[in-house]
Formats: structure tokens, sequence, C-alpha cells
């Protein structure tokens, strides 16, 4: 009896705190389709908001600078991360512990320090122009080291013994990379990218304090909407495009993943 | 022999090189320089408009904590803030990730998922979802002036509370997933033996299970604590101007102002605080907190 009673104050728990996690966001979005400009009272059923959304060109604007930052940073994190995670993995070499330990720093401390600190090194001391160049440094160093540790768990679980088959059968070092090394991480490639992809998308203290004078990404743009009552009732129907995308992301994933586990 | 040994480790060292040496230049180059350029700047000196004099100094520490200084106000505040949301965290997350090992069956990566997914989207929409949520003029407030349920409206904003209310929002999933992770990963058997054995589920939780998922615990402490120690955003948004973090600090010294100095000596002692919060961390949960953090 005592132990049925704990089972349902779990329970309460578990549905408070997925209440608590889901229902601002969705609430926003129902809200979104309401007519009241401040989006908090629901006066009649409008879809003119999402229209208005698509039709301001600063935030579709914002939008674009958003997916070229976050596209030009998984490309190269994921590159140089998924290579340093096999070289973590593969080799022993001197100053593999202190590699191990600094990739660990942009992840562990608070964004503030490394943004502070990365505004000052690239206004005072390499004058990386801000805007482009210094979001999309400081977005690889934070995405690179992610990219290191899906590397570094996936690669226990895959069977080497393929590479060193394809060495034993004659093939060089580059063709047993291409043909054998890159497909054996391609499951470690695309988790890396499905991380880094929404991380720089999002990411908005380190953009806030590099992006400079005229690169708004859509974090930046949608917290000077706050910060200046630009229509803030617009940001309603991003919260449910933001909460949908990913969820029908994960579907699609889902499923191919089932699909391939099937013909295997 | 020894130097055969060398040989053998300088050519494993050459052959890590093209897959390690990208990764590792850049790490020096955009992470720990810029660490250690604020670390000098820190102990420079500044005339009255905050520029930088190159000679050693230690009045930006002193001017941090000297009488009433706003700084070291902050920085209390922030680890009370931190604390709190640590501890929401856990006996929110705690129970969840529990449910989910016990309960869950086959829709444990479902569920799961449906506690990372909030956190894919963007920060400041989800800090405004919130606030739009329990904010004046908020659809909980409006709502319930209308049923008449509240005689007036009830303001919860820029307010500690507030913030702390938004600190937990953002940073729950984190605890949720590490905790799930040590859970996960303790032996039925250990278990059932316990239940053989005689312990009532109470004693059983608290003799098997807890100490068990301590790593978890850690590792999520570590994913809460130190993000909301750190955080500038939920006080900016969810606190106005009047509940400022330790970061709030940093992104006005920084941004505002312009003063590096002593922006740089707030940015090192936020990091050397966090640290030691890691240290204690590592030393209380072992090492598994670290590895439940990546």
């Amino acid at each position: 009896m005592k132990f049925r009673k704990k089972g349902k104050v779990l329970l309460v728990i578990a549905i408070i705190g997925y209440l608590f996690l889901w229902g601002p966001i969705i609430v926003l979005g129902v809200f979104s389709f309401s007519s009241d400009s401040y989006g908090t009272r629901w006066l009649s059923f409008t879809a003119k908001w999402y229209g208005e959304l698509f039709q301001t060109s600063a935030i579709m604007d914002a939008v674009i600078r958003s997916l070229i930052i976050a596209s030009v940073t998984v490309l190269a994190a994921t590159a140089i991360g998924t290579l340093a995670g096999y070289g973590l993995y593969k080799y022993k070499f001197s100053g593999r512990r202190v590699l191990r330990t600094s990739i660990l720093l942009p992840i562990t401390v608070p964004y503030i320090v490394m943004a502070g600190a990365l505004l000052v090194y690239f206004t005072r001391v390499v004058r990386i122009p801000l805007g482009y160049p210094a979001i999309i440094v400081a977005h690889i160093s934070f995405s690179a080291p992610l990219a290191v540790f899906i590397t570094l768990g996936r690669m226990q679980r895959i069977d080497w013994s393929l590479e060193e088959a394809s060495i034993d059968l004659g093939a060089n070092r580059l063709t047993t990379w291409i043909k054998v090394t890159i497909p054996l991480l391609l499951p470690a490639i695309f988790s890396s990218a499905v991380l880094i992809f929404p991380w720089s998308f999002n990411d908005f203290t380190i953009t806030y304090f590099v992006a400079g004078v005229g690169t708004s990404t859509l974090p930046l743009y949608l917290f000077s909407m706050l910060q200046y009552s630009l229509k803030p009732v617009l940001i309603n129907g991003i919260s449910l495009i933001f909460i949908l995308l990913p969820t029908i992301a994960i579907l699609v994933i889902s499923s191919l993943q089932r699909e391939s586990k099937k013909t295997r | 022999m020894g130097l055969k040994k060398f040989f053998i480790k300088k050519k494993a060292n050459l052959s890590a090189l093209p897959v390690v040496g990208p990764l590792s230049i850049w790490i020096l180059l955009f992470v720990l320089m810029p660490l250690a350029v604020i670390f000098i700047i820190s102990f420079l000196g500044r005339d009255i408009t905050g520029s930088i004099i190159p000679s050693f100094s230690l009045d930006n520490y002193r001017l941090l904590f000297s009488e009433g200084s706003e700084y070291a106000k902050a920085i209390l505040r922030s680890i009370l803030f931190a604390f709190a949301t640590n501890v929401a965290c856990l006996i929110i997350g705690y129970p969840m990730a529990y449910w989910i090992v016990k309960h869950g069956g086959r829709f444990k990566p479902l569920l799961l998922l449906l506690v990372i997914v909030p956190s894919w989207s963007c920060y400041i929409v989800r800090i405004y979802a919130l606030k739009q949520l329990v904010g004046y003029p908020g659809i909980l407030n409006n709502f319930f002036l209308k049923i008449h349920l509240l005689a007036s409206p009830v303001e919860i904003l820029y307010t500690a509370p507030a913030v702390v209310l938004g600190l937990i929002y953002i940073w729950l999933p984190f605890m949720v997933l590490p905790v799930y992770a040590s859970l996960e990963g303790i032996n039925p058997a250990l278990l059932e033996a316990s239940v053989d054995l005689g312990a009532t589920p109470a004693a059983r939780f608290l003799t098997v299970t807890l100490p068990l998922s301590k790593g978890g615990i850690f590792g999520g402490t570590i994913l809460t604590f130190i993000p909301a120690f750190g955080d500038w955003l939920v006080p900016l948004l969810m606190g106005g101007n009047k509940v400022w973090m330790a970061g709030n600090f940093i992104a006005h010294y920084f941004i505002v102002i312009g003063d590096l100095p002593l922006g740089s000596s707030m940015t090192v002692f936020l990091t050397a605080a966090i640290v030691l919060m890691i240290y204690l961390c590592i030393k209380l949960g072992g090492e598994e907190a670290i590895e439940r953090i990546l």
C-alpha cells in the first residue's frame, strides 16, 4: 500500500515536471493564434501574426544570418572535432590529458566568461573583425569539443578490426580513411551535426558579445524586439515554430533510424 | 632501450598530429589564449575612464571587494540563486528521472526526448514564454482575473523568486539527464538483494539507490549550478534591472562601460569560484560526476 502511494507521488512530480517544461511554450503557441496584440488574452482566432512574421524582412534576414553561421559552424566544428576525437581514442601522445582537460573548458565555464574573454581577445589582441568572422570562430570553439565527446562516446562501440583488415588487405592509410574509417564514423558525425546546429543557431550570449553592429542573428533580433517592445507578439508564433521544427526533426530521424535497423 | 621507446613515442606523436593538430591549435588560440589574456588584464592597472595602464596592480580585485561593493553582493546573490535552482531541479528532476527509469518501459527514449526538446528552442523564446505566462499583463493573470479567482493582478516578475523560477525552467532538463543515466546504470540485482535481505522500500532507496546515483546527482549539479551561477540573461529578462547577478556586472562592464580591467577581474573571480565548485562536485561525487556530464 505504502509502495503504491510512493508510485503516485512520483507520477505527480513527473507530470508537474513535464507540465512545467512544456506548459509555457505550448500555451504561448496557442496564444499565437489570438488576435490580442499583446498575445496574453484570447480574443478571436487569427493567423495574421504569422503573415506579419514572414513579411517582416528584419526577422527573415536574421534567420538567414543564423542559418549561415550555424551551417559554417557545423561543417568546421564537426570536421576538426571528429578528427580530434578519433585521434584521442586511437593514439597515445604527449599532451593528451592536457587536450582532454582543455576541451572541457568551453563546455563547463559559463558562457559569459568565454564571451567576455573572446570579446577582449578579438578586439585587443588578434583583431578578428566583429560580425560573421568573430561569431563563427567563437561558435567553433564551443561546438568542436561537443563533436569530440560525441565521437569519443561512439568510438567505443565501433568494430575497429575492419580498419585493420583494410590495411592488411593492402589499402593505404588514405584509402582506408575514406573507404572504412569515415563510413564507420558517419553516425558520430551525424549526431554531432544534429547537436551543434541548434546550439549554434540558438546561441545568444557569445554571439551578443562578439556580433558587433549589424550582424543580428535571430536570437539577437528577438532580444532587441523584447528590449524595445517591437511587436513582441510576433515571438509567440516563433515559439511555436521553434517547438515544431525540432519535434518534426526528431520524428524524421527516429523513423529513419528504425528503417535502417530494419534493413540491417 | 630508452632511445627506442623515445622513437616509438615520437612516431605515435607524428601520426596523431594531423588528426588532433587542428583542434589543439584552435583550442590554444581561441580558448586558452583569450582566458589567459583576461587573466593578465585583470592584474593590470586602470585609469579613471577604465583604460588599461600597463603595470601590475591588485586594485581591481580590491575594488571588487571594497565596502558596500555591488559586485560582491551580486556574487553572494548568484550563489544563493544557483543553490536554490540546483535544489529545486533536484527535487523535481530526481523523481522525474526515477519515474522514467521505473515506469517508462518502452517509452523511455520518448520520455527523455520530451525532457530535452524544450531546451533545443532558443533561450530567449523560452524565457519570453515564461514571462508571458506568469507576468502581468500575462496569460495566467488575465485568465484568473477573468474568472474572478483573483481580485487584483499578481505581479511576480522583477523579483528574486521570478529569477529563480526562470533559472529552474531553463536548467531543469540538465538535472534529469545525468540522474537518469546513473539510475539506469544501477544493477537490478543489487535492489533485489536488498529486498531479499529485508530492506523496506524506503531503506532500499536510502541505502542502495541514492548512494549509487550520487555520480548523477553531482553531475547534474555541475550542469545546473554552474550555468545558473553564471547566468545573466534570466536575471535581465525576469528580474528587469532590479535583480542583478554576477554575470550582469560582467556584461555591463565589458559591453556598456568598456572597462576591461574591472570586467576581467570580475570574470576571473567568477571563474575561480566555479572551478572551486566543480572541484567540490568531483570530490564529493567521484569521477562518475564528470562522466555523467558528457
